[in-house]
């Protein structure tokens, strides 16, 4: 006989995440407690790893303003405006967050390799490949997507009447956004730049692709992780690990804390 | 002072029909219509955020159709207040006079005065989200009156509030129109708001103005069936309310009504709902205060309800239900007394 008050369904479910769970928790604390502490803390304070850590808060950092600089008009035009080819725009753009970054390495490797406009970048000394600006192009095209789709729902969500009062009350078009919309965002915004400077500091694929594993030159956190796997050098690799581990865990903490309405 | 001409705009959903419409300084103007008549996107298009497909603005005799909305002077205040929620009240009174680049000792004074006209004064220092709708929108109006607005537009300002509240704001509304003398549009679904606020009223259809004059006129002499339907109000008489033996006394072209709330010694007007109105063929002994004595000079059967229309020397209607017209017997041009109480007289 079935029982209102023990529903298999309920309790099949529920069970099923609280599997998913600890399954995320087993992996996470077999990382961190496989060296002694004394290992992890002499791994960590190594200069391999502090130049690692440098890299990566360096590249990331850079890479999130660039996504700021681009996304943030970008969805304000894509929340705001209807235009031609507004749909597909909308699409291409998401387009990044499905390709897999080796993919988006290729083409970017490819673009700043082989191009006339890559060459001359190069000429001018902006040299993309095998270099930390390859790092922060890589970072910057993975995740710009992030950027761009928290910050086009935050302003979608900011009725445009708020713009047009301002405008009565005497602003400029670009005064009512700065004055009124920008810091209604702030939440989202905030959000938005957690996520893609965490998911900058992670990146590995693309960056892998356009600016190789060079130690000491390329080497940010994950690709540490990646050549010290490589050479058996287990310690140093996790504590790499273990330092994208605190920074995930501190900004989904951020994003889930501060984000407010904002949705990926 | 604002003058639109055959002003047209389509925006899929709403649409703007050769709107052509003369508004003179100081009046208060009050434009009702059904639901996507294209109400607020008239309103929308004097302030300047879109530019109409066709046709031209003019204001104080300059062409303005293709300057920007801060350049025009004319503030708008939205049914649901639009307060900027991350300024204080203070902040959102003064945020228009900062834009103006004025000095912040100016901004205060300035901010203070208005926030005293509105009697939100001890609200300053406050967010807007703690504070009541009542509130935010005597903000929002404080906010665009700072301004010293050429034109000040108000699209359903009182829409989203509850009665009570509704009922005192609109008495504000006309208090500080009448202190400071800005030219007002307003637009409504709410016919006391006509009422209570209009100097004229232009009524409102698919993109279209499709009458405009005194309440008065538009009521009594509709000149198209949509607004005779539209407004549906029947029983409208203007009058002057005096007070007699502790109750009020409206007197309609030489007809006495007696009302139980009256607004003190005054123009007013006075409203019966049909079915409140008793026809009989005798006079009827009871405490209602109105009695009349009429003929009948019009029956509409529509099936559920009878439609009477009576001459007392002013024309009342009567709704009757079905059965309770068969058992009056009545005839077009017959004689009949009309009974109702003065609590069923509503006065604004």
């Amino acid at each position: 006989m079935s029982d209102i008050r023990n529903s298999w369904l309920r309790n099949a479910t529920i069970g099923m995440s609280f599997l998913l769970t600890f399954f995320i928790i087993v992996l996470l604390l077999l990382i961190v407690t496989k060296p002694s502490f004394e290992t992890l803390y002499t791994s960590i304070t190594s200069p391999e790893i502090q130049f690692a850590i440098f890299m990566s808060l360096g590249t990331s950092i850079i890479s999130t303003i660039l996504c700021i600089l681009i996304a943030v008009p970008a969805a304000y035009a894509l929340a705001r405006y209807s235009f031609f080819g507004k749909g597909a725009v909308n699409a291409i753009l998401d387009m990044p967050l499905a390709l897999p970054p080796l993919v988006a390495g290729l083409g970017l490797l490819l673009f700043f390799g082989t191009t006339g406009f890559g060459n001359a970048l190069a000429d001018m000394g902006l040299v993309f490949v095998f270099t930390p600006l390859g790092i922060i192009a890589a970072q910057f095209f993975v995740n710009f997507p992030y950027m761009l789709r928290i910050m086009r729902s935050t302003f979608e969500s900011i009725s445009t009447r708020y713009e047009f009062v301002a405008k009565t009350l005497g602003c400029t078009d670009l005064q009512a956004v700065w004055r009124v919309t920008l810091p209604m965002a702030g939440s989202g915004f905030f959000a938005a730049s957690v996520i893609t400077w965490a998911k900058g500091i992670g990146e590995f694929g693309a960056a892998l692709l356009i600016a190789g594993a060079i130690q000491w030159k390329t080497e940010t956190l994950p690709i540490a992780l990646f050549l010290n796997m490589s050479c058996g050098n287990l310690n140093m690799a996790i504590s790499a690990a273990t330092i994208l581990i605190i920074i995930c865990i501190v900004s989904l903490y951020i994003f889930e804390r501060y984000g407010g309405a904002s949705r990926l | 002072m604002l003058h639109t001409e055959n002003l047209s705009k389509d925006m899929g959903e709403f649409i703007l029909r050769n709107v052509t419409l003369d508004i003179t300084p100081g009046e208060y103007l009050v434009i009702i219509g059904p639901t996507g008549a294209g109400k607020t996107i008239l309103l929308e298009t004097i302030a300047g955020f879109y530019p109409p497909d066709s046709g031209k603005i003019i204001m104080d005799g300059r062409d303005i159709t293709n300057i920007p909305p801060k350049d025009r002077n004319i503030c708008m205040v939205y049914q649901d207040y639009m307060l900027f929620p991350h300024l204080t009240v203070e902040e959102n009174i003064g945020f228009g006079l900062k834009t103006r680049k004025k000095d912040p000792e100016y901004i205060r004074k300035k901010t203070v005065e208005m926030a005293r006209l509105l009697s939100i004064d001890h609200l300053l220092h406050r967010k807007p989200e703690t504070l009541s709708g009542g509130e935010q929108q005597r903000a929002a109006i404080a906010r665009s009156l700072v301004m010293e607005p050429n034109l000040l537009l108000l699209d359903e300002p009182l829409s989203a509030l509850d009665g009570q509240t509704r009922d005192k704001l609109r008495t504000e509304l006309r208090r500080i129109h009448d202190i400071t003398n800005v030219t007002v549009v307003h637009i409504t679904h709410n016919f006391e708001e006509v009422f209570s606020l209009a100097d004229r009223v232009a009524i409102m259809n698919k993109g279209e103005i499709v009458q405009i004059g005194n309440p008065d006129e538009v009521f009594r002499k509709p000149e198209s069936e949509f607004i005779a339907s539209f407004t549906g109000m029947e029983n409208i008489f203007k009058g002057s309310c005096s007070h007699q033996d502790g109750i009020s006394a409206i007197k309609i072209d030489g007809h006495i009504v007696y009302s139980a709330t009256c607004l003190g010694e005054r123009e007013v007007y006075a409203t019966i709902r049909p079915e409140d109105i008793l026809l009989s063929k005798d006079p009827i002994v009871s405490s209602a205060r109105n009695s009349f004595k009429g003929r009948i000079t019009d029956i509409k059967n529509n099936g559920m309800v009878i439609k009477v229309t009576i001459d007392v020397g002013i024309p009342v209607v009567s709704i009757m239900t079905r059965r309770g017209w068969d058992e009056l017997q009545m005839n077009e041009g017959e004689e009949v007394y009309l009974t109702f109480k003065a609590s069923a007289v509503h006065v604004f």
